[in-house]
């Protein structure tokens, strides 16, 4: 079931590719041509410097363990790769969408308003020295 | 021909065994024989509850407590909850809603409604914890605008539902902690990440529920647990409360067992807020009033109707019997007077990448407020770089990890343009198609999912394989469209056989258009 799904993943459908390379009745080989994709499988290596994982934790600020380090690396290394395909799409004089609707100015007013439940927000600090939430010391990095 | 097996209908209503002794629970249908399921105006849940309560046939008290002695019967086998509310607690809200129909008060459409609400949805009197451990205990100082809504109609919440932890995941596996079962097989997963949701109201344990769907997160589990899921237009519903995963993708939806109930239930919670600067400002049409009587219907009621099948969602890589039951809805359209054609969007491929690339560094960005400073578990450090490290590695699940990362990846220096940027360019590719392919057609449809449900355990090593099964509901997100999933017939596996849904596109803010509900009033009575 794994390996059909992943079918559809790559969108390679392998019996068009033997047979009919100049047949257009595949509709996957539609994408081909107009979208000019050249490399289309899972295996798609992308063009970029693969993922440093301890230096993106450390960017993230999750400590991780040697053992997550190696259990992390292969599959975040392969869907990278996967996601490398957008690589080979011809997206120019495309714009990008920051979202799907964009319905314009919804701003409101830029007048400040009360938010009644303060006991409630304190509540949840783990460290409150009133009126401080407490934090240990930072160190500087060498 | 809609299906390779078809249950006895009775038993699609209590799927579980100890099925007999839920027999008490004809109560909840009184209007109704139990044969048919829920389905139609004629049929909602909300609107004969409503009908019962208001001419005493039935008391709210009465009806709350056969819904939490059926909570409590079947919770140890589905584990839906992370939270129940206090049954005391609960029958008060029953017994005022009583006491107010005693005095010939008016009561809110939704009284004595049983909602049970997916845990990334803040409500400030029960915790809510995003399924994760760096939230464990949280208790928000707010309830979200979904959820005020809800409770100032009468709403009564019963609980917090079970999520893939912050709505990362197809399996509700990646919950910190615990895994929910599928009413229809204990042994599978009820899809996600709203699988409490879903399959609470599977089970019956609620009357419907809200969710939550970035990238299919409502409909997948709709699917898989033959119940209906909406996912509404983005910016339909307000995100106010709901805790962020994806910000340009994520919206609020609703279960229910038929699809007038998650319109009654839509209705409630839709509409501009000040507090989400991409809500809608668009008028919210009365979905409800647009449902129409099956009786009132002529025997081609969806003449006309232009219904555009998207061929790619049923190419290789869709399991046979999910095939099968989606043609043979497709053609049981045309026998209601459809017209059907096969649809190609040829980008549909792409959005699956586009998605993930997407929702990672969004959640990448979005769960940096997890720090365990100012809420949420704190670990003990001395310095405040390695606390942020810390907390953060103890709170989050590997899903979410590895997400974060991957979203870190994607938006560094230098990377930005190849991933991110790229991505967002696709969103256009594909919103534009859509809006080519529902200009041509009225709505279009496709399977939810390319599957059934599957086991419990199966695809936790393979994040690709796992990925790959929401190539039928992403680009719906990345378009920014309404999408609804109803049961449309079974395929083999478990003891009486597994749901498959079939998913039906709308164009931007038209969820219940016109012709849909005849096609949803009448469809589904007729399956």
């Amino acid at each position: 079931m794994g390996s059909r799904a992943l079918l559809m993943l790559t969108n390679f459908n392998f019996k068009a590719t033997v047979s009919s390379f100049g047949s257009a009745s595949n509709p996957f080989f539609l994408i081909k041509n107009n979208l000019r994709i050249r490399n289309f499988s899972t295996k798609t290596r992308s063009s970029l410097q693969p993922p440093d994982l301890p230096g993106l934790a450390e960017t993230a600020r999750i400590s991780l363990a040697p053992n997550e380090v190696e259990e992390f690396a292969p599959k975040i290394g392969q869907v990278i790769d996967w996601f490398g395909q957008l690589q080979a799409v011809d997206l120019d004089n495309v714009e990008p969408a920051i979202r799907a609707d964009t319905e314009g100015d919804n701003l409101r007013e830029d007048v400040p308003q009360t938010f009644e439940n303060k006991e409630a927000l304190i509540a949840s600090v783990p460290s409150y020295e009133e009126p401080y939430i407490k934090v240990p010391k930072v160190l500087n990095k060498e | 021909m809609l299906s390779t097996i078809q249950p006895p209908r009775y038993l699609s209503r209590f799927p579980l065994r100890g099925r007999t002794k839920s027999r008490s629970f004809h109560i909840l249908s009184s209007a109704q024989p139990v044969t048919k399921t829920c389905f139609a105006a004629d049929q909602s849940q909300i609107l004969s509850i409503r009908d019962s309560l208001l001419n005493r046939h039935l008391s709210a008290v009465e009806l709350t407590h056969s819904y939490l002695d059926r909570l409590k019967q079947t919770e140890p086998h589905i584990n839906c909850f992370l939270h129940v509310s206090d049954p005391d607690k609960v029958l008060k809200q029953a017994q005022d809603i009583d006491d107010k129909i005693k005095r010939n008060e008016e009561v809110g459409p939704l009284a004595g409604v049983l909602v049970a609400i997916k845990d990334n949805i803040c409500t400030a009197d029960m915790p809510s914890t995003g399924g994760s451990y760096i939230l464990e205990g949280y208790r928000p100082p707010f309830d979200a605008t979904a959820v005020k809504r809800l409770k100032d109609l009468g709403a009564i919440v019963v609980g917090k539902t079970n999520l893939d932890e912050f709505g990362m995941g197809s399996t509700t596996e990646a919950s910190a902690f615990k895994v929910t079962a599928n009413p229809w097989d204990l042994s599978r997963v009820p899809g996600g990440s709203s699988g409490g949701s879903a399959a609470s109201v599977s089970a019956r344990q609620c009357v419907v529920s809200l969710g939550s769907d970035t990238g299919g997160s409502v409909r997948q589990p709709a699917s898989f647990c033959g119940v209906v899921g909406l996912k509404p237009t983005y910016g339909r519903v307000s995100r106010f409360g709901l805790m962020a995963y994806a910000s340009s993708l994520d919206v609020i939806g609703c279960f229910g067992s038929s699809v007038a109930d998650t319109g009654i239930l839509l209705h409630a919670i839709s509409g501009h807020d000040s507090l989400d600067a991409t809500s809608s400002k668009r008028e919210v049409p009365d979905f409800t009033s647009q449902f129409t009587y099956a009786s009132s219907l002529k025997s081609r009621p969806l003449e006309g109707l232009r219904v555009g099948l998207i061929r790619e969602t049923v190419d290789a890589g869709v399991d046979s019997g999910v095939k099968s039951a989606i043609e043979g809805a497709a053609a049981h359209l045309e026998q209601l007077g459809c017209v059907l054609k096969e649809v190609s969007l040829l980008s549909f491929s792409l959005g699956l990448p586009a998605y993930y690339i997407l929702a990672s560094s969004e959640s990448s960005s979005n769960l940096s407020r997890y720090d365990g400073v100012r809420y949420g578990n704190q670990a003990s450090s001395d310095e405040l770089n390695a606390l942020y490290e810390e907390s953060r590695a103890k709170g989050f699940g590997s899903e979410v990890k590895m997400r974060i990362l991957m979203g870190t990846y994607a938006l560094s220096a230098g990377y930005y343009d190849a991933y991110y940027k790229r991505a967002q360019q696709v969103r256009t590719i594909i919103r534009k198609s859509f809006k080519a392919a529902l200009d041509e057609n009225d709505i279009l449809i496709s399977p939810a999912a390319p599957s059934a449900a599957y086991k419990i355990g199966e695809k936790k090593n393979d994040p690709l394989a796992m990925y790959a099964g929401d190539i039928m509901t992403v680009n719906v997100n990345l378009a920014g469209l309404p999408a609804l999933v109803l049961p449309c017939g079974f395929v083999e596996g478990g003891a009486v056989g597994l749901p498959v849904g079939l998913q039906i596109i709308g164009a931007a803010f038209d969820e219940f258009a016109k012709h849909k509900c005849l096609l949803n009033g009448f469809f589904e009575r007729n399956l």
